[in-house]
């Protein structure tokens, strides 16, 4: 077991295993943010002005369909900031897309009502098939490693993409940002979503049920054949303009009655369990530590303040048996049942077939064409 | 800590399901015997009078509540149908009823009221305050609680009455002495109302 | 004052949601379980669920998706599909359900209509007409079964009065012909049935925005005004997006 250590800089620590630190006691995330990151992000004037030319190349691409681009509305903060960007800043006609995983909070579909509607726009959404849903879940977490949110994520993926090609649709908005999110989830974490061998290897050895109506995409089809072949292309519009996290939350809380998380990705039920219990409790991964971590160094947070909220449990102690209860009867199993699987020996993502391989160039190259600016190792 | 009565008169889940999410302390109380430590107790209430009140008596439940309301630090709680069985008598039935609330349980009567009320009374209803009380502290009193029976409370003492709701006529809808209470509605079916009343009830 | 109800209405089919038009194949909307749990948050008066699969498939309500339901229910919950006893009736009351909805069964035998009542109060018992226009040959309106792909011969007012006799707590008039459509309730069918009983009444079938509740509570007074389609569809492209409001004339004052 390596002694306890954590960045100087920002509030990464061993718990993420393959951390490294130099000589100043600083993290590999702080020093490729400090790299790689920084000198290639510009949320100024010029930004703003790349922002213009791609809005203006978009909106002519889309001149006569019916959307210009499509846009994954999740409930999160990020997208709907996003959105309000791409139509009031970027004049574009985004359809904007949700998908329904099963595990929508009232404050999601509350707040993707609300922009949706003030913005006049139309929504389209697509239902995932719950007892399929279920089942991949469960097998997940009857496999034991810690990406149990697989499922969830790939499906909002695999549906994004598949809505766009549908559509013919050039132009797909990502709501990622370097500005909360220049830190990123290490791999042992949270694995990659699109690893497919990965993904059946799990399904086929826990699944009780074959998958019919659930939506696979693969890192084949959306990372090559869709951008490459029909020439989707991917935009980030958040890295161009100025994103301080309090500001824009009163923008949309002025704007929209925009009602704030008590944590990001807490618009999934799933997800609120998943990082506020089930990370934290059964592997000590806590992706506060992550985020905190972007906001330090995008100098939204202190480094004093992070490390005070982190002593705290992100879900209070008097609510987890009741999202204890909740997941699992919304699972279809007792609440003995899902602590058996909290208390599983515990496995990683090397456990099980993968394409980690092929991730790992891909990831190399998206890195060496200056695609890929962040660390996910 | 609240106890609540399960002597066989329909359910009891959702009243449990409310004081679990309001992350009340509760225990759920079968036999007389268990009722020995308790000092706030919940009397839920489903179906008919005659029936609710012959469980109560045959699980022996009704004969330990009356016991062990002697000790003064005691408090119980009826709900609808278990209010009812607070009276002395209810039109619904033949059976004698607890008496712990001097009072009788009468019909909407819809032909004999000029509004001729719908019958049963169905929805969300709000209440008159007559006698200020810490069991109605901080009710949104515009939202009111959900309803639903056919029969009514009537008291003998209007000093008995805390509160009234308006069906075509006025009806005792929060009753109570000073440590035995009965509420009409469905505290467990009024969200936050709900959630508020058994609160304070707990908190006397 | 007594307020009108403004009730959510879900459609379970194969364990899943769905909101059909017609009562013909429904759209999928998801998992009960979800949606209960949005609806309580967002303190909805009451929320009735239907099971359409259960009668035409002659088969007993199924329990434990009640039993998971109700768990998860903070309003006032009605069950209805395939209830066919006074004992099953019991039986759903005890999971921790308000009401149980009869329809089939009860056109079928309206002794039935009695013996739920008694066994869980007729507070507790509601009677459901799915009613259906003739067409151009037959004329007349008629309560339909089974999802409405058998047709009865019985005339709705005539029915409510022999629900009512029965002792039933409640109507429910749906209109088939109104399902999913979205283009208001048949004021004129409520109408009748309401001059019809002195019972409490739901309408269902046709709500697509909030001013047809409003309309429906000016013609009856207060009222269930209940509905599928508007509070699970949002826009054109009937997006999947759990929503609830009331009308001003049934809204806290």
């Amino acid at each position: 077991m390596r002694e306890y250590r954590i960045c100087s800089n920002c509030v990464m620590d061993t718990t993420d295993s393959r951390i490294t630190f130099d000589v100043d006691g600083l993290c590999d995330h702080c020093r490729t943010f400090r790299d790689d990151v920084l000198p290639n992000w510009h949320p100024d004037e010029r930004g703003e002005a790349e922002l213009i030319r791609i809005a203006d190349k978009i909106r002519a691409d889309g001149k006569n369909r019916g959307f210009d681009c499509i846009l994954g509305m999740s409930g999160g903060f990020d997208s709907s900031y996003m959105l309000h960007i791409a139509v009031t800043q970027m004049k574009l006609r985004p359809l904007v897309f949700h998908v329904d995983g099963g595990w929508n909070t009232r404050v999601a579909v509350q707040n993707i009502e609300n922009v949706v509607e003030k913005l006049g726009l139309d929504l389209f959404t697509e239902v995932i098939d719950w007892e399929e849903m279920k089942d991949l879940q469960l097998a997940f977490f009857k496999s034991g490693v810690s990406h149990i949110d697989i499922p969830q994520d790939h499906a909002f993926i695999a549906t994004l993409y598949r809505f766009a090609a549908k559509h013919n649709i050039k132009y797909i908005l990502n709501g990622f940002n370097y500005s909360t999110e220049c830190v990123r989830n290490p791999l042992e974490w949270i694995y990659h979503g699109s690893d497919m061998r990965q993904f059946w290897d799990i399904q086929k050895k826990f699944g009780t049920r074959s998958l019919k109506n659930y939506p696979i995409s693969s890192i084949w089809y959306h990372k090559l054949y869709l951008r490459y072949i029909r020439r989707i292309e991917m935009v980030r519009p958040l890295n161009y303009v100025p994103y301080v996290k309090e500001e824009a939350r009163r923008v949309m809380a002025d704007l929209y009655g925009w009602e704030a998380y008590p944590q990001k990705h807490f618009e999934s039920r799933f997800t609120r369990f998943y990082e506020g219990y089930w990370l934290p409790t059964r592997f000590g991964y806590d992706t506060r530590r992550v985020q905190f971590s972007s906001l330090i160094l995008t100098n939204q947070m202190t480094r004093e303040d992070a490390l005070k909220e982190l002593e705290k449990p992100a879900i209070p102690v008097d609510q987890v048996p009741h999202e204890i209860e909740f997941v699992a009867t919304k699972l279809g199993i007792t609440p003995e049942e899902l602590i058996t699987y909290r208390d599983m020996p515990i496995k990683s993502y090397q456990d099980y077939k993968s394409q980690e391989k092929l991730f790992e160039i891909g990831g190399k190259f998206l890195h060496l064409i200056g695609k890929e600016r962040t660390l996910k190792r | 800590m609240i106890s609540i009565l399960d002597y066989g008169s329909g359910n009891i889940n959702a009243i449990a399901t409310l004081v679990k999410l309001s992350n009340i302390s509760y225990e759920i109380v079968t036999h007389p015997g268990q009722l020995a430590s308790a000092t706030k107790i919940l009397l839920p209430g489903v179906g008919a009078f005659d029936r609710t009140m012959s469980t109560f008596r045959a699980s022996g439940m009704a004969n330990a509540v009356r016991m062990r309301l002697e000790d003064r630090s005691v408090a119980c709680l009826g709900i609808c149908v278990g209010m009812h069985v607070l009276a002395n008598s209810s039109e619904e039935g033949s059976l004698e009823g607890m008496g712990l609330v001097p009072g009788q349980v009468r019909r909407f009567h819809p032909e004999d009221i000029p509004e001729s009320p719908k019958v049963p009374h169905m929805g969300w209803n709000t209440i008159e305050v007559h006698k200020p009380h810490p069991l109605l502290a901080g009710i949104d009193m515009a939202q009111g609680f959900y309803f639903l029976h056919s029969y009514h409370y009537e008291c003998d003492s209007a000093d008995d009455v805390i509160a009234t709701a308006r069906h075509g006529r006025d009806f005792d809808a929060v009753v109570g002495t000073d440590r035995v209470f009965g509420v009409q509605f469905h505290p467990e079916k009024s969200h936050d109302n709900g959630i508020r009343l058994v609160r304070n009830f707990v908190d006397l | 004052m007594l307020r009108s109800r403004i009730i959510p209405c879900l459609l379970i089919r194969r364990n899943g949601l769905v909101k059909t038009v017609g009562f013909g194949d429904g759209k999928y909307v998801g998992d009960p379980i979800n949606a209960v749990r949005i609806f309580n948050e967002k303190r909805v008066d009451e929320l009735t669920v239907f099971d359409i699969d259960a009668t035409v498939e002659g088969r007993e309500p199924n329990y434990s998706v009640i039993r998971n339901l109700a768990a998860e229910c903070r309003m006032p919950l009605s069950y209805g599909g395939g209830i066919t006893t006074a004992e099953q009736a019991a039986k759903i009351i005890s999971l921790g359900v308000e009401k149980i909805t009869i329809s089939a069964a009860a056109i079928a035998r309206p002794e039935l209509i009695s013996e739920v009542a008694e066994a869980v109060g007729s507070q507790s018992t509601a009677v459901v007409l799915d009613v259906k226009k003739g067409g151009l040959l037959r004329g007349g309106t008629h309560l339909v079964t089974h999802n409405a792909t058998r047709r009865t011969k019985l005339d709705p007012v005539e029915f409510t009065r022999i629900a009512d006799s029965h002792g039933a707590g409640e109507i429910v008039v749906n209109s088939v012909d109104r399902d999913g459509q979205m283009g208001g309730y048949d004021l004129d069918l409520a109408g009748e049935i309401r001059r019809a009983t002195t019972l409490p009444m739901t309408v269902l079938g046709g709500a697509g925005n909030i001013g047809h509740m409003e309309a429906l509570i000016d013609r009856v007074g207060v009222v269930g005004a209940a509905a599928g389609s508007l509070f699970v569809f949002k826009g054109p492209y009937k997006a999947v997006l759990i929503s609830y409001a009331r009308p001003a004339n049934a809204s806290p004052r």
